[in-house]
């Protein structure tokens, strides 16, 4: 590690300079990025430890593909593309791992939604901030992995279509048919945690 | 409603319908209040979650995260010792070099078993008191031979030697 202050010099600097093997500089991007990196682990995983351990994997992937990062994109929206890609092969490896269960089937066909009325009445207006935010996060860990996944980089990402049937090794109708189904799902609980509150 | 419909209403809100299926849309939203509805609860939805996600922070410190990553990147990076591509003959000499030194002992074992006409060499032990011995001296060519024998097999004795023979 290098005795430079690294603290006042911006991203793209840094990037340079780690690209040359400049220690000290990566770790003022890991310092600067890491809880953005952790949370996104954490939202498709939801399970602290695990989230740990990958986001640390992302940053050592990171290191090694320096040289590959261009800039197109900012460091940031580049380092949590890896991570979301080594999320999405720990969760493919936990579904061979777990017997597919009849309810987990019906969530992918949607077979509960599609019978669902619609909510008309917009279950989190007048909510506060951290309120909604923390409604949000107890609303998304009720969904299954694949909805959630879905949620998480359409809404968090902003990635198009196209980018998640890439990311998640689907194709483009089964990624709208995931993400509607997640939406409706979420209406419907954020409906239940609202009438929940009046009790 | 179709469930075709209802997806291609989903991609209308997210931008991702082609201009003319857009428009397509937007005529069809106009005559159907069950679309509408519908396109509602999506929309809302969506907004709820934009800019909505927890604030989550590391549960470790700077320098603990840190010194587990840059030890992972020393590991990763530390080369690797490189097995050389040997030639054939050199792979086949760590069975050749055992395999020839136990044929040696064999052949070697062999030969000095059975070199005297075929006979077979046995062990002897003999104990103290099954032995005897003859000593000669022989000042002028100054010289002692010891000889050993076996009291029961040999045909000397301990019967008083020859007088060219004295034992001691």
């Amino acid at each position: 590690m290098s005795d430079k202050d690294h603290s006042s010099a911006d991203d793209q600097e840094l990037v340079r300079s780690a690209q040359k093997g400049d220690m000290g500089a990566f770790e003022e991007l890991v310092a600067r990025h890491r809880d953005k990196i952790y949370a996104r682990a954490l939202s498709m995983m939801r399970n602290e430890e695990e989230a740990v351990d990958l986001s640390q994997e992302a940053w050592v992937k990171g290191w090694q593909r320096l040289a590959q990062f261009q800039g197109e994109a900012s460091f940031g929206t580049w380092m949590t593309r890896i991570v979301i890609n080594l999320c999405l092969d720990q969760l493919r490896k936990h579904k061979r791992q777990r017997t597919e269960s009849i309810e987990a089937m019906d969530q992918e066909s949607g077979g509960v939604e599609r019978q669902m009325p619609v909510v008309t009445v917009n279950p989190t207006e007048g909510l506060e901030r951290t309120e909604l935010r923390q409604r949000i996060d107890k609303a998304l860990a009720k969904l299954s992995h694949e909805h959630r996944t879905v949620l998480v980089l359409h809404e968090f990402e902003e990635m198009e279509y196209k980018e998640i049937a890439k990311a998640m090794e689907c194709s483009i109708g089964t990624v709208m048919s995931r993400l509607f189904y997640a939406r409706r799902k979420m209406a419907a609980i954020l409906t239940d945690l609202r009438k929940g509150e009046g009790q | 409603m179709e469930f075709d419909a209802q997806l291609k209403l989903q991609a209308y809100l997210d931008g991702e319908l082609p201009a003319a299926e857009a428009r397509e849309v937007a005529k069809f939203l106009a005559q159907d209040q069950e679309a509408v509805l519908l396109l509602g609860e999506l929309r809302n939805t969506r907004q709820a979650l934009k800019g909505a996600e927890a604030m989550v922070q590391l549960p470790e410190s700077r320098e603990f995260y840190w010194s587990k990553i840059s030890r992972e990147i020393d590991r990763v990076e530390r080369p690797r010792p490189v097995e050389q591509k040997r030639p054939f003959i050199f792979r086949l000499q760590r069975f050749l070099v055992p395999v020839t030194g136990a044929l040696a002992v064999a052949v070697f074992l062999g030969i000095t078993l059975f070199s005297n006409s075929g006979t077979v060499l046995g062990e002897t032990e003999l104990a103290t008191e099954d032995m005897g011995a003859i000593t000669f001296r022989s000042e002028s060519e100054g010289m002692t031979t010891v000889w050993l024998y076996d009291r029961g097999d040999s045909e000397l004795s301990d019967e008083p030697a020859p007088d060219s023979v004295e034992p001691q």
